[in-house]
C-alpha cells in the first residue's frame, strides 16, 4: 500500500495547469481529478475532452481553465481525435517541421462518453496502438445534462431516467466493467483511480502518460450533485468505495493484474451507500444482492492479482 | 524583474530566481535529476547545464543554480551542451546502467551505451532525500556519508534512525527509485541503498485496518499539540 501521507503532499508541484475559477459545483470529485491529472502530465501535453462535465465548466466563454494546449470534441469522437494529433505530430517530427521531442497526448472524457458513446471510437483507437493517455472521469452518470443513467450507473442508483419509485428500484442493470473491456484490448496499461487517493492518482496518470503505446486510467470521481450526498464527504466517499471493494485500485500492466490497495477485511457495502441519497430507497434484500456481487468482483480480482504475481 | 533571452526568446523573470525557473516558466525544457522546487538547489548532477554569455564570454554553468540577471544570453541548446551533458549522462549510465530512469533520460539524450566501467548502483547522489528530509520534513534522518568515492547515502553509523518518522518523503522523491517504500502487514519497511529501516504501523480501533506508523504519529501529536488519542481510529471512522 503506497500510504504516502503528511510530507509528500508538500513536495507535488504547486504549478496548476488546470487553472482554479472555474465553474465546478461544490465538492465535485471530477474537477478535483481533473486538477490532479493536469499536474501529474505537466506543459508537454494536448488535451482531448469530450462533452461533458469537465467541458462546459472548464471553458465558458471567453473564459477557459485549461493553461496547456487544449480542445473540445464530440462525445464520441475523442479518442480518434486524440489519435488524429498523435499520428499528426508524429509525421510533423518525421518531416521535420517540428522538433523531435515528448508531446503526451490526452484524451478526458466522462463515464457516457467512454463506455456509452465514445467506445466505438475509444476500441479503435486502442486496438491500432496510437502512443496517447485515456482518462476516464466516471460520476455514474450524464450528470451535466441532469443526472440520467449510463452504462456507468451503478445497479440500485436512482436517477432521473432510472427514478426509484413504488414499482422500480432505479438502475436495474449493473456498472459495465470498462477498464476489464479497456484490459480485453491487450493494452500495455490500464489502472483505476480515485482523487480521494491522490499520490496514486498521479503516479498513475504519470505511468500511463509515459507509457509507450495506449493506457487507460479509470478515475472514480464523486458527485455530489448527481449522488444526492453531501459536498463535504466528497473525498471520504471516494475512499469508502475503495475500502467496500466497489471500486477497488488497481492496475494492469502487459496483462498482469496488481491491487494497489488491499485491506485485510473490506468495509460492508452500506458504509458506503448510507452516505447518497441515490440509494436511500434500496431495500436490505437488494442491499445484500448489491454486497454479494462486491463480493463475488472482489474475489475474482484478488485472484487475478495473485496469478499476476506467480 | 529582469530580461534575459533564452534560446533567442525574449523572458521575463523576477530578480533572485534562476535560469532554470525562468526557462520553465517560459516552458523551455532542461533536463534535471536533483532538482526540486520546494528545497534549495544544491547543483548535484549538472544535467541541468546552459550557457551563459555575458560580457562577451561564454561559459558553462548549472542552471538551477545560476540567478538570472539584466541583459543574460542563454543557451540551453548547442553542441558544447549537448556533448558535455552526454559525457555527464555517460557516466552516470556507468553507474547506474540497470535504473530504468536513467536508462530513460540517457535514451533521451541520445546517448546508448557508455565507455565507463560499468557498476550497478541505483543512487546517484544527488542529495535530494537529505534536502527533503532537512527542509520539508524537518527531521534530518537521512544524511551523505563518507567522502570521494566512498561517499553514500545513509543514516548516522548505517544504524536504525531514532529521529527518523518513516514519511515516506524521500523514496517519494527519489529521481531514481532507489529507495524501497513498502507496507506488509502491520510493518512499514523503507529500504535505503545502505541500510533499512522497520516501523510498526497503527491499528484503526473501529475498522482494524494498519494505516499510519506510529512514529510519525507520535511526532504529530507532539508538533501540533493533539491529545494522546487524536488518531486512535483512521480517517474513514472518524467522526
Amino acid at each position: 500500500m503506497e500510504n504516502y501521507s503528511v510530507y509528500v503532499p508538500r513536495l507535488v508541484t504547486k504549478r496548476e495547469n488546470f487553472a482554479p475559477g472555474h465553474r465546478a459545483c461544490i465538492g465535485c470529485g471530477e474537477a478535483l481529478a481533473v486538477r490532479l491529472a493536469c499536474k501529474a502530465l505537466g506543459q508537454k501535453t494536448i488535451i482531448v475532452t469530450a462533452t461533458g462535465c469537465i467541458e462546459i465548466i472548464s471553458s465558458q466563454l471567453p473564459y477557459t481553465s485549461w493553461r496547456v494546449p487544449w480542445i473540445h470534441t464530440l462525445f464520441e469522437n475523442t479518442a480518434a481525435v486524440a489519435s488524429g494529433i498523435e499520428s499528426g505530430l508524429k509525421i510533423l517530427m518525421k518531416k521535420g517541421r517540428i522538433a523531435q521531442q515528448e508531446i503526451t497526448v490526452v484524451a478526458m472524457a466522462g463515464d457516457g462518453g467512454t463506455s456509452d458513446i465514445g467506445i466505438q471510437a475509444l476500441s479503435g483507437a486502442l486496438e491500432r496502438g496510437h502512443n496517447f493517455l485515456y482518462l476516464c472521469f466516471d460520476n455514474e452518470a450524464y450528470m451535466n445534462t441532469g443526472i440520467q443513467r449510463s452504462s456507468a450507473t451503478p445497479f440500485g442508483a436512482s436517477t432521473t431516467t432510472s427514478p426509484a419509485g413504488k414499482v422500480s428500484i432505479g438502475q436495474v442493470t449493473w456498472k459495465k466493467n470498462m477498464p476489464a473491456i479497456a484490459a480485453a484490448h491487450n493494452i500495455p496499461y490500464v489502472a483505476t483511480a480515485c482523487p480521494s487517493y491522490p499520490i496514486d492518482l498521479m503516479a498513475k496518470v504519470e505511468k500511463g502518460a509515459a507509457t509507450p503505446g495506449p493506457a487507460y486510467v479509470h478515475i472514480l470521481s464523486v458527485c455530489p450533485t448527481g449522488w444526492r450526498c453531501a459536498t463535504d464527504l466528497t473525498i471520504r466517499i471516494g475512499r469508502l468505495a475503495v475500502e467496500t471493494g466497489i471500486f477497488p485500485l488497481y492496475e494492469v500492466e502487459n496483462g498482469k493484474y496488481r491491487l494497489n490497495f488491499d485491506f485485510p477485511k473490506l468495509r460492508p457495502v452500506t458504509d458506503y451507500m448510507k452516505l447518497q441519497g441515490r440509494f436511500r430507497h434500496l431495500s436490505e434484500d437488494v442491499i445484500n444482492k448489491i454486497q454479494q456481487r462486491v463480493s463475488a468482483e472482489y474475489a475474482e480480482l484478488k485472484e487475478k492479482a495473485s496469478e499476476g504475481k506467480g | 524583474m529582469v530580461t534575459l533571452t533564452i534560446d533567442g526568446r525574449e523572458v521575463q523573470a523576477e530578480e533572485g530566481t534562476t535560469i532554470l525557473e525562468a526557462a520553465r516558466e517560459s516552458n523551455i525544457y532542461i533536463p534535471t535529476l536533483c532538482y526540486h522546487e520546494e528545497v534549495t538547489p544544491y547543483g548535484a548532477c549538472r544535467l541541468c547545464l546552459v550557457e551563459v554569455a555575458r560580457n562577451g564570454r561564454e561559459k558553462l554553468v548549472a542552471s538551477c543554480l545560476y540567478e538570472v540577471a539584466e541583459g543574460l544570453r542563454v543557451k540551453t541548446n548547442s553542441e558544447r551542451i549537448a556533448s558535455n551533458r552526454k559525457m555527464i549522462m555517460e557516466l552516470l549510465l556507468a553507474r547506474c546502467p540497470n535504473n530504468k530512469a536513467i536508462q530513460d533520460l540517457a535514451r533521451q539524450l541520445g546517448v546508448e551505451k557508455t565507455s565507463f566501467k560499468l557498476e550497478d548502483k541505483q543512487c546517484i547522489l544527488c542529495a535530494l532525500c537529505v534536502r527533503v528530509c532537512q527542509e520539508v520534513v524537518g527531521v534530518s534522518a537521512i544524511s551523505l556519508v563518507n567522502r570521494g568515492v566512498d561517499r553514500q547515502m545513509a543514516t548516522p553509523f548505517y544504524e536504525p534512525s531514532d529521529v527518523c518518522i518513516g514519511c515516506g518523503a524521500c523514496a517519494y522523491v527519489c529521481p531514481t527509485g532507489a529507495i524501497g517504500f513498502e507496507d506488509v502487514g502491520d510493518t512499514r519497511y523503507i529500504h535505503w541503498p545502505n541500510n533499512k529501516m522497520e516501523f510498526k504501523l497503527r491499528k484503526c480501533k473501529t475498522c482494524g485496518n494498519y494505516w499510519a506508523p506510529e512514529k510519525q504519529l507520535d511526532y504529530i501529536i507532539k508538533k501540533a499539540n493533539l491529545s494522546p488519542d487524536a488518531f486512535d481510529n483512521c480517517p474513514d471512522c472518524r467522526d
